[in-house]
């Protein structure tokens, strides 16, 4: 493990020396969009602790290796920020940190999708991202409206959304289990 | 029972997190009762829902594509990517890496590509570059990657094989003047030793039966009072063959523009001395001495000449394990060709292989290819004197084989062969015999 470890160090001046911009700038993009969810879902008095360090770690380590499993583990970690912040310290929840994080968490997922495929020193026609982030902004709007139109129709969102909450998830559950059995009837 | 064919296409590890967040958000908002925990897993479902709507079934295809032209090293070559989408979905990205031989100078060979490729369209790389030495190079093998819906699904990488790209030896400037110690066709461009039909003036000399008319020289018979004709020396073509020692490659290869390995010598030698004997119609062979032992059957014109440089970029080091000799008698090679022997000198095979020659009649000159700074790498304190007992050797060899009447000359474009060409023909004009 050391020596692999080692290995990779060794290879971060050729890594900076090959590095393109366009690949440079998509994990820039990861993680100022893991940085930004952090910040918003957890909370004001956990972020001014000595905690921020590891979640900001845990925020930038997807642009690092974003063939790993960071992205998941760091999507998860500021659902769980959001869980403590809203349950635990009963923050109240603000129709835009919903659409923030909510925003913030797919351009990281997406981003991190395509730094994956997307070699650090490959030469990029400027179309490959603009039309990444085009697809991606246009499933962000669709969300920001669903959420709007959600969140308008629940008056306290703190409590009696409880309905509604069901009838979302059991068609989303729905929709993904049709997903996965399209998925594995393909492969 | 066949394997089943792997899939195409496959998962990525950004449709399994969509998944999992979007479950897991989903089964905590309907648990706890929080919409908002449903909305923060709406991106990701949504996404995929758009996403997977179409699947790709196809591969991307890619082409290779490389100059077909005459190129000669130090030329400008244009090769390139294609990359073609036969699905009728677009790619979001197809990654696609070329490897290329080291000595074509493509411009960002060395990086991958991102581009993206319509359906049903195609999207091409252009790899201008210059080629920097002779022989067989490679463009490719290419490899491609896609990746679809969003990224959440990528598909097999796809190889092409290489395709080669010709590039031949650039020709250094040769000339010799000097007569060809052998000449034996029925016609050339060489005066021969022998009177017969031809340009060169050898005497005048009495009129005899069989003498043409026109040959009668009329101001020596005039002032002899007898008939008097003007013979002439035969013009004939001559047969050269070209002997290529690849027992081991010396020295390291710079390119066109670098230094020269015994290799590069070798060739590009060979291609200057075969250009200018059968531009003067003469026959020309060539022969490898090394364990393939390749050769090339004599033959005149243009069309040979294109033949000996397509010969020369197949041109490797072919060594011989050092117990055995390389399969060469002189009774392969012709009596009256010149035997041009290319070689380093290096191994005591090939100065045998000379002295053999020379003893069995043939008129050879060896020319040597060794690169004049060569010295192997040093290793510790002793290197540099062991390399100049090498040195002293070698002369010693070269010293005992001039002695055998093999002349040896250093390579050095035009006019390098005049003098020893003449010392060869003045032999061959001796009688003959042992």
């Amino acid at each position: 493990m050391l020596t692999g470890l080692l290995r990779r160090l060794s290879r971060i001046p050729t890594v900076v020396r090959r590095a393109t911009v366009v690949p440079v700038t998509v994990r820039c993009g990861i993680a100022l969009a893991g940085v930004l969810a952090m910040t918003v879902a957890w909370p004001t008095a956990l972020l001014a602790s000595q905690f921020v360090v590891p979640l900001l770690v845990i925020a930038v380590w997807p642009a690092f290796a974003p063939r790993g499993r960071g992205a998941t583990f760091a999507a998860l970690i500021a659902v769980a920020g959001w869980i403590v912040d809203t349950a635990g310290y009963d923050s109240r929840i603000a129709l835009w940190r919903v659409v923030s994080l909510a925003t913030l968490l797919y351009l990281g997922h997406t981003l991190t999708a395509l730094a994956a495929v997307l070699p650090y020193d490959a030469v990029v026609n400027l179309d490959v991202p603009g039309l990444w982030i085009g697809r991606a902004l246009i499933v962000v709007l669709i969300s920001a409206v669903l959420t709007v139109l959600a969140l308008g129709l629940t008056e306290d969102l703190g409590g009696d959304a409880f309905q509604l909450a069901t009838l979302a998830g059991l068609a989303a559950a729905t929709g993904v289990t049709v997903i996965l059995v399209r998925l594995t009837r393909r492969t | 029972m066949t394997e089943p064919a792997a899939p195409s296409w496959a998962p990525t590890r950004a449709l399994g997190r969509s998944v999992l967040l979007t479950g897991l958000l989903l089964l905590l908002g309907v648990a706890l009762g929080r919409v908002d925990l449903v909305l923060l897993a709406a991106p990701f479902a949504i996404g995929a829902a758009l996403h997977l709507r179409r699947r790709p079934e196809s591969v991307p295809e890619v082409t290779i594509t490389a100059d077909e032209t005459y190129l000669v090293e130090g030329g400008a070559v244009q090769a390139g990517l294609t990359v073609a989408n036969p699905d009728a979905l677009g790619y979001d990205l197809v990654v696609v890496r070329t490897k290329t031989s080291p000595w074509l100078r493509l411009e960002h060979s060395d990086r991958p590509f991102a581009i993206t490729v319509p359906s049903d369209g195609w999207a091409a790389i252009d790899l201008p570059g210059e080629a920097l030495r002779w022989g067989r190079q490679d463009v490719g093998p290419a490899a491609a990657r896609a990746a679809a819906c969003g990224g959440l699904l990528a598909s097999r990488p796809v190889v092409t094989p290489a395709r080669g790209v010709r590039v031949y030896p650039t020709t250094e400037p040769f000339k010799a003047t000097e007569a060809m110690p052998a000449a034996a066709g029925l016609v050339g461009a060489h005066r021969s030793r022998r009177l017969g039909e031809g340009g060169e003036l050898a005497g005048v000399r009495q009129f005899a039966p069989g003498d043409r008319l026109r040959r009668i020289d009329w101001r020596v018979s005039l002032r002899t009072r007898d008939l008097h004709v003007a013979s002439t020396l035969s013009d004939r073509d001559a047969e050269v063959l070209l002997l290529l020692d690849l027992l081991g490659e010396v020295g390291r290869s710079g390119g066109v523009r670098g230094s020269a390995s015994v290799l590069d010598t070798t060739v590009r030698a060979a291609a200057a001395v075969a250009e200018h004997y059968l531009h003067r119609g003469d026959r020309v062979s060539l022969l490898e001495y090394g364990a393939t032992a390749r050769r090339l059957r004599a033959a005149s014109g243009r069309r040979q000449y294109l033949t000996v440089l397509e010969w020369l970029l197949d041109v490797r080091a072919d060594p011989v394990e050092e117990d055995y000799e390389p399969a060469l008698g002189a009774h392969h090679i012709s009596t009256s060709a010149l035997v041009v022997v290319l070689t380093p000198l290096v191994d005591p095979r090939a100065a045998d292989m000379l002295a053999q020659l020379t003893q069995a009649g043939r008129f050879v000159v060896a020319v040597d290819t060794l690169p004049e700074e060569t010295a192997p790498p040093v290793r510790n304190q002793w290197t540099p004197f062991a390399t100049r007992l090498w040195r002293i050797e070698r002369e010693n060899v070269l010293g005992r084989l001039r002695e055998h009447g093999v002349p040896v000359v250093t390579w050095a474009g035009a006019g390098s062969l005049d003098l020893v060409l003449r010392d060869v023909a003045r032999m061959a004009a001796a009688p003959r015999g042992r």
